[in-house]
């Protein structure tokens, strides 16, 4: 039985060595095909039911993890009584023993997490004492140990969150990881935990920036509670990482540093015009009337964009020193969006002088100014 | 007490004004999405509404306009609740008839405060209005 | 000389073509399995590296921040007066802070325009606007008086018998620096901007440098950040067909219940999950969908936006996307989202779909015979030596090969000489692995993200992959050969009067976005 089993089995092997290449490929590939597909559709049977059935679990969890923060936090009966530090948890509603299973942890950190980002104030610190009172700081720290990158970031992002301190030593090598989203994470979460020097990495960063990036810590510079503000303007001076320097010009731009002026002002003669239209915008935003007689006295040795960029900041500076500029751009321009941007600019400046000198462009002007000017007029049209 | 209309996308969020608000006394309604909060309106009357700008079938803006453009629901008040942070969208709604504009995170004892603000405010105008007649 | 007519009479002669042939033939074949084999592994990396990187991204992020870019979203509609103001509302609810709606009427002749105007109080504006971009003549721009609709901005222009003229004429109007092209007939997920400008924030760069040669404008070299510009990026369509849609939201997906529009939710998903994110793990996706894509406004304008001539407007402008940025020798990247963000009516009669499927094989030949010289040129780079070699002989040719491989078996069989053992193993060889190709790709799209509620979706959408061979794809083959014929034959019309071709229904069915 078992020798005729051998034989046929050598008789086939036989016969497929006989067989051409081709045809030996071809069949090959068709058990290959069959037993990846076979894999395929139990994996997805697999994955299916997986997924039911932590949905089901999840579903029965989630109401009692809400319940709990509701009546522990939201509904808290001393809260604005007594000072937060001193509100003591029902130690029942908090030992009761589904909060000892790993994932439901993890559930209850996602869920402070969330109520984290509609709450701040008392009802946030709050939710800051329920997440250390349950000991889940330690589940975040340990994650911080994984090996996986994703977890690292997702534990970084959980303690910043929650506002823990991480010690420089656990944090500062993270900032230097070869994988680009926790160097950001973990620069993310320097800055903000950080009580020293929370921008020192500006000083040293050589790569650029990412938007994505900058959007997280504009974020976390502008919302994070007693964070001291520098004068941004150091790094529009000293720094060489271009993205470093156009990201301070926009924090100047937010916090309005008027102190920033002169450093900006310097970028003027940068070489690069890139460089020079973002120094431009952020002199407008600032309504540095100071730089106005200079933006105008370089305007015709600018490329377009630096053109265009000087048109918006005297607009939005708005001295009226300078209308006469505004409309001989208007008028003599044979570039369309100069002349828009110079009507809208005069129109900007809104006092009667430009009111005057708008109603008469618009008596003499053709067909197309005329239009220009009734588009920038039009408080229903933004741009 | 007074009836509040609240209109919120996320769940937690929506659940957890109603939770604060219902503690403070206040008669709560909910509704998840713009069509749902149309329907409200129209089904009864209220003196606050809270609502988020983004969400959807239609938006916040859309809802402040409504109300504010319906002389029957004129009176009623408006809060704004947003993560939305950007100048130009808060001003819209101000311009539309918002009461208030409060960004998310919010602090909930604020939150309580500008309602009560805004109720007393209303109390003391009818009272003038029916001292005057 | 005899001796060579006679060579050439005898039956030598057309067994070593026939066998020739026959070997070339199995060669194509199985490298044509082995590329897809190879798409379905790195699609596989591909989604798994989006899924990491985004599981720890929090996009709320971007809503809050008053540095988001702006977008323009950009919708031509045409005679879609059932549906507009849904539609519409729909667009308007985006979640994202910083956005304009831009509907194009393409010269309806029902009451598309007027509904909306009384819908959402447009009124009448004079509107400075420079044409930067070739399209029909532009009547009437309306802006609403209700600072609710504040995004909304309605063209009527005259009808361009196209989508491309039509989305040029939002794109000269638009205000932002990154437009979303799509249909007013789509449904749009309310993340869409958000997860769609994603990719153009979080490019990785390297090392700033100085590059280049002293700038034109201002005789300076300039200290440029040696970075990957992200030109365009788009995202999974599905069958909209059977899904529960209110209010212009989908609230339920579902499979289509009708076999064609079912077939084709198939065919989309391997064509996306697995064919694109394929590409986008080396970087050379060929194309971003009609229906949902979103564009660097610059690098779009600069390409010359999209053409109305076109039958597949879509891969025409991101091929000239390309080749502009490799003329100028910057970096860039096109990038594709697996997750599904758009529904799309798919067509559910024979006759608009094979009309449709004439169209995309008409405008892939089309591509491929205007852009002919970036085939093999390394000048191109990626686009020259991987994306048109694939497209032009797995996309372009694979149907003619088919054909007339068709045609030899029966030749073949005809005259009896078929080594039938070997004829079926062979057949059985192409099933099993098409099969499994399909299947693969339902996988990753089910072990990603749960679309479908029941068991059952699930097993009938698998059940297509197994009546493919015999069902959608004869269909398809024969759909791609009728438009190749009307490429060929179209052409010479072209000379004498362009005005006259087939674009009549082209207008109405001008939606669907070619996978491929």
């Amino acid at each position: 039985m078992f020798s005729g089993l051998t034989q046929l089995l050598f008789q086939a092997y036989e016969s497929f060595g006989v067989l051409d290449l081709f045809i030996q490929i071809a069949l090959a590939f068709i058990f290959i095909a069959l037993f990846a597909t076979i894999i395929a559709y139990s994996v997805i049977l697999y994955k299916r039911w997986k997924a039911y059935a932590e949905e089901k679990r999840m579903n029965f969890i989630r109401p009692k993890i809400e319940e709990m923060i509701t009546e522990q936090v939201l509904i808290n009966e001393n809260l604005e009584k007594v000072p937060v530090d001193e509100i003591e948890f029902d130690p029942a509603a908090l030992n009761d023993n589904i909060y000892k299973t790993p994932w439901v942890r993890q559930m209850v950190i996602e869920t402070i997490i969330s109520y984290r980002k509609n709450f701040r104030g008392e009802v946030g610190e709050l939710l800051r004492k329920l997440y250390i009172d349950m000991g889940l700081t330690k589940d975040s720290f340990d994650k911080m140990k994984s090996i996986r990158w994703e977890k690292k970031i997702k534990a970084v992002g959980e303690l910043t969150q929650m506002d823990i301190q991480i010690s420089d030593v656990t944090i500062l090598p993270l900032t230097n990881s070869t994988n680009p989203s926790l160097r950001a994470a973990a620069r993310n979460a320097y800055i903000q935990l950080s009580k020293n020097e929370p921008f020192k990495f500006f000083d040293v960063a050589t790569e650029p920036i990412l938007p994505w990036d900058q959007l997280e810590l504009f974020k976390i510079i502008t919302t994070t509670k007693d964070i001291a503000i520098p004068n941004f303007s150091r790094w529009v001076s000293y720094s060489t990482n271009k993205s470093v320097v156009s990201f301070c010009l926009k924090l100047i731009a937010h916090y309005d540093q008027q102190s920033a002026i002169p450093a900006v002002m310097d970028l003027l003669n940068n070489k690069d015009h890139y460089f020079r239209a973002d120094a431009i915008n952020c002199l407008g935003k600032l309504t540095a009337e100071a730089a106005e007689e200079r933006m105008v006295r370089i305007y015709n040795t600018q490329p377009i964009y630096c053109q265009l960029e000087i048109l918006k900041a005297l607009g939005r500076i708005g001295s009226g020193k300078h209308l006469d500029f505004l409309k001989s751009e208007f008028l003599f321009s044979s570039n369309f969006d100069v002349r828009m941007n110079a009507a809208r600019s005069i129109i900007k400046h809104n006092t009667p002088a430009s009111r005057a000198l708008i109603d008469d462009l618009k008596e003499t002007s053709h067909d197309e100014n005329r239009l220009i000017i009734s588009h920038c007029q039009n408080p229903l049209i933004k741009y | 007490m007074a009836n509040i209309l609240i209109i919120e996308d996320d769940d937690i969020m929506l659940k957890a004004i109603k939770n604060i608000l219902g503690k403070a006394g206040y008669n709560v309604i909910t509704a998840k999405d713009g069509k749902e909060a149309f329907d409200q309106m129209e089904n009864a009357d209220y003196d606050v509404v809270v609502t988020d700008l983004m969400m959807p079938y239609a938006n916040g803006l859309e809802v402040v306009s409504r109300l504010r453009g319906d002389a029957t629901k004129r009176h009623v008040s408006i809060i704004v609740v947003s993560s939305v942070g950007n100048e130009e969208t808060i001003t819209e709604a101000f311009r539309l008839g918002a009461d208030d504009y409060l960004k998310k995170p919010i602090m909930a004892g604020e939150l309580l405060i500008r309602i009560k603000k805004l109720l007393d405010n209303r109390a003391n105008h009818s009272k003038l209005v029916t001292k005057k007649k | 000389m005899k001796a060579i007519a006679r060579f050439f009479s005898s039956g030598v002669f057309w067994e070593t073509v026939g066998e020739f042939y026959q070997h070339g033939v199995f060669i194509y074949g199985t490298s044509l399995l082995l590329a897809y084999g190879m798409l379905a592994i790195m699609s596989l990396i591909s989604i798994r590296r989006y899924i990491k990187r985004n599981s720890t991204a929090d996009l709320n992020i971007l809503v809050e921040s008053p540095l988001a870019p702006g977008i323009s979203v950009i919708a031509p509609a045409f005679n879609e007066s059932v549906t507009i103001v849904q539609n519409v509302r729909s667009l308007l609810t985006f979640n994202y802070p910083k956005y304009e709606v831009i509907i194009i009427n393409d010269g309806s002749t029902d009451d598309t325009l007027e509904k909306l105007i009384a819908e959402f109080e447009m009124q009448l504006c004079e509107y400075a606007f420079r044409a930067t971009l070739n399209c029909q003549p532009i009547k009437r721009v309306y802006k609403s008086t209700n600072p609710a609709y504040e995004k909304l901005l309605v063209i009527d222009k005259v009808n361009g018998k196209s989508k491309a003229d039509a989305s040029n004429a939002g794109i000269n109007l638009s205000s932002y620096e990154y437009f979303l092209c799509t249909d007013v007939d789509c449904i749009l997920e309310k993340d869409t901007l958000l997860k769609l400008i994603k990719p153009f924030m979080d490019e990785e760069t390297t090392k700033i440098k100085e590059v280049g040669t002293p700038c034109e404008e201002c005789g300076f070299q300039h200290i440029v950040e040696d970075f990957k510009r992200v030109i365009a990026t788009g995202a999974t369509l599905r069958m909209v067909n059977s899904c529960d849609v209110d209010g212009g939201l989908i609230t339920r997906v579902r499979p289509p219940r009708r076999f064609l529009p079912r077939f084709q939710e198939m065919e989309y998903i391997r064509a996306f999950v697995l064919g694109k994110m394929g590409w986008d793990l080396i970087n050379s996706v060929p194309n971003v969908s009609g229906g949902l894509g979103m564009f660097d406004k610059e690098i779009a304008v600069k390409a010359g936006g999209y053409d109305s001539k076109s039958f597949g407007e879509d891969m025409d402008l991101i091929t000239r996307m390309c080749s502009l940025m490799k003329a100028n020798d910057r970096k860039y990247a096109v990038r594709y989202v697996p997750e599904t963000l758009c529904w799309t009516e798919g067509p559910t009669t024979l006759k608009v779909f094979g009309r449709q499927r004439s169209r995309w094989a008409r405008g892939l030949a089309q591509i491929m015979s205007i852009h002919r010289k970036i085939l093999f040129n390394p000048r191109f780079g990626r686009l020259g030596l991987i994306v048109f070699p694939y497209n032009f002989f797995f996309e372009l040719l694979a149907p003619l090969i088919e054909f007339t491989g068709i045609l030899y078996y029966i030749y073949l069989i005809w005259t009896g000489q078929i080594n039938w053992p070997y004829a079926i193993i062979l057949i059985i060889f192409v099933y099993t692995y098409s099969v499994m190709i399909t299947t693969l790709a339902l996988l990753w799209d089910q072990i990603t993200f749960k679309y479908y509620k029941t068991w059952g979706e699930v097993i009938g959408l698998c059940a297509m992959a197994f009546l493919e061979p015999f069902v959608y794809h004869p269909l398809i083959l024969f759909f791609s050969l009728k438009g190749y014929f009307n490429f060929i034959t179209g052409r010479k019309h072209v000379w004498g009067n362009m005005q006259r071709q087939g674009f009549g229904n082209q207008a109405k069915k001008k939606t669907e976005p070619n996978p491929a």
